[in-house]
């Protein structure tokens, strides 16, 4: 497997009320091509914040991380706008994410928009029309040319969902950075949009990197797992060992509590 | 043995190891304790405009002393509406239409407003999923507390001091510390366990808890879960437990209630419902969220054609 991307040693600071708080200690982790690794904490562990530095919308303070062996630092202008169109994201909260004033048509076609250079192969044929790549775009997340016109007050939680996974997987990127894009969802529509991801994530063979506070979850999709804690990594393991012996303390408080 | 087996009564107090004993599901146990409350075909109707809704409709349901019941179903289920109706909180434009509160012997659903309210945070104690909601900000958490325990109790104020803080130090919380300190200065967890404290300083004959930690963190949660527990088996009070989450409650509750579109689809003991959950939408919901070791075991399979079904599902969902 080749490696996508390495972030050595990262660190973060925010200013809290005058006082400094390290969101990310110096965390080093990398991702395979294809992979799907898994970030798995509690609020205010700085997961997503690590999200937000391996998407170049934050840059560390420290360290230092490396796309396909370009370091993020050195990209400005031009090569941060190629580097965007491989790293895409999907959010927690479908309906922050959506302009409620356009037809979701309009929001899923928004990145291809914004790189027309770009055709991906599952688009090869209906590129030439806007209206028939993002029909295309539903029907991969489960949803129907129906949907093309509605509004995102008009769909439910999970459909506003599939229509934000659209977006994200419309370039075709390498990587896709999933920042508790359940969390906000039914319990039945939660085990949906997982097994879509998947579904995707194994179908494209793009690299994944999936944040959030729900372990099982984590362990379902995932091929490895970082736990981490009051900003650092405090533990890295293959999936299927999760139960292993070797598990820190408070990855194995976190697997109780899932029991 | 084959008889004992068959008796329910008897092989559910012969299960060592567990801590507490229960009384056993249904009408059997009528005859033992009275119920704090009895749901007896609980329908709820919403009037927008000339238009008249059902949205709860001919619920029933039965909670012991001391018994855990959960109360599980999506959003839009209706449960919420359920613990409305209980507490006599529901919104100007929902009205119970038919059916029985019985809480503790007496139907409480035709009472007036002024006595309902009494009982509400009272003999009924509640507890919500949005904690920032259960103290006014800008107020001690002690001297709510205080007046809380002062409107129900005739107490003077270094009396309903003292209970305060014998409350707020069984929730493990530092007593004098939170005592004296504005809501915004605790934790969501703390909040919580604050909110517990206040509701359960009144000694409730039953607890009302309304998602109390889907806005916690799982192991934060899990403490206040912890605690909820532990105050439950100290005062003996029942507990209506309502969750989305049908794994959680599992480990919980003592029997659970699955309801969806305003019905209760199904209603057992809790490990019945675990291993042998008879209506399809409690089993769809038992898969949804499958434990750590099933997963682990592999008896989560990603199956091609039920992609396909949840893909479609989606169209709808």
């Amino acid at each position: 497997m080749n490696e996508l991307l390495r972030a050595e040693g990262i660190s973060k600071t925010y200013l809290d009320s005058g006082r400094e708080v390290m969101a990310v200690q110096d965390v080093s982790l990398h991702i395979g091509e294809g992979e799907c690794l898994g970030v798995v904490g509690e609020s205010g562990s700085g997961k997503s914040t690590l999200g937000r530095l391996l998407l170049a919308l934050e840059r560390p303070e420290q360290g230092n991380i490396k796309f396909q062996g370009v370091s993020f630092a050195d990209l400005r202008g031009k090569a941060l706008h190629s580097l965007r169109r491989h790293i895409q994201v999907v959010f927690q909260d479908p309906t922050a994410s959506l302009n409620q004033r356009l037809p979701v048509w309009r929001s899923v076609m928004e990145p291809l928009d914004n790189f027309p250079e770009v055709t991906p192969p599952f688009l090869a044929d209906v590129r030439h029309s806007r209206r028939e790549s993002a029909a295309r775009l539903l029907e991969m997340v489960g949803l129907s040319r129906e949907h093309l016109d509605r509004y995102p007050h008009e769909l439910s939680g999970g459909q506003r969902q599939r229509v934000a996974i659209a977006r994200g997987v419309s370039l075709n990127p390498k990587l896709l950075i999933c920042d508790e894009p359940t969390s906000s969802l039914d319990v039945s529509v939660q085990a949906q949009i997982l097994k879509l991801l998947k579904h995707l994530q194994t179908r494209l063979g793009m690299a994944c990197l999936f944040i959030s506070h729900d372990i099982a979850a984590v362990r379902m999709i995932c091929d490895r797992i970082i736990v981490m804690k009051d900003g650092r990594i405090v533990d890295e393991f293959a999936s299927r060992r999760i139960m292993g012996e070797d598990r820190h303390a408070y990855t194995r408080l976190l697997i109780r509590a899932a029991e | 043995m084959t008889r004992q087996l068959l008796n329910p009564k008897e092989s559910g107090n012969r299960t060592e190891g567990e801590q507490r004993t229960l009384p056993p599901f249904q009408e059997t146990s009528s005859s033992r304790t009275t119920p704090v409350l009895r749901l007896n075909g609980l329908t709820v109707q919403i009037q927008q405009g000339r238009r008249i809704t059902p949205i709860v409709g001919d619920a029933s349901f039965t909670i012991h002393p001391g018994e855990t019941l959960a109360l599980v179903g999506e959003s839009g289920s209706g449960k919420s509406v359920t613990a409305g109706a209980i507490l006599g909180l529901l919104p100007p434009s929902m009205r119970v239409t038919a059916g029985q509160i019985v809480f503790q012997g007496e139907d409480i659903a035709p009472w007036p407003v002024k006595k309902r309210r009494i009982l509400c945070g009272g003999r009924i104690g509640y507890v919500f999923q949005d904690y920032q909601g259960s103290f006014t900000p800008f107020i001690k958490i002690g001297k709510q507390m205080i007046e809380t325990i002062r409107s129900h109790r005739r107490l003077s104020a270094k009396q309903a001091k003292a209970v305060a803080l014998e409350s707020l130090d069984q929730v493990g919380l530092p007593a004098e510390r939170v005592f004296d300190s504005y809501p915004f200065q605790l934790s969501g967890g703390q909040l919580q366990r604050a909110a517990l404290a206040s509701t359960m300083v009144l000694r409730p004959a039953i607890l009302i808890a309304d998602e109390p930690t889907t806005a916690l963190d799982v192991l934060t949660g899990e403490r206040v879960l912890d605690v909820m527990d532990r105050l439950k088996r100290q005062t003996g009070c029942a507990v209506l437990f309502i969750s989305h989450d049908l794994r959680l409650v599992l480990k919980r509750a003592d029997s659970v209630a699955v309801m969806r579109g305003g019905s209760i689809v199904e209603w057992g003991r809790t490990n019945a419902i675990r291993d042998h959950a008879r209506h399809p939408y409690t089993q769809m919901l038992l898969k949804a969220r499958p434990s750590l070791s099933e997963i682990q075991a592999g008896l989560v399979r990603e199956d091609e054609d039920e992609l396909v079904v949840a893909c479609k599902m989606g169209g709808s969902a």
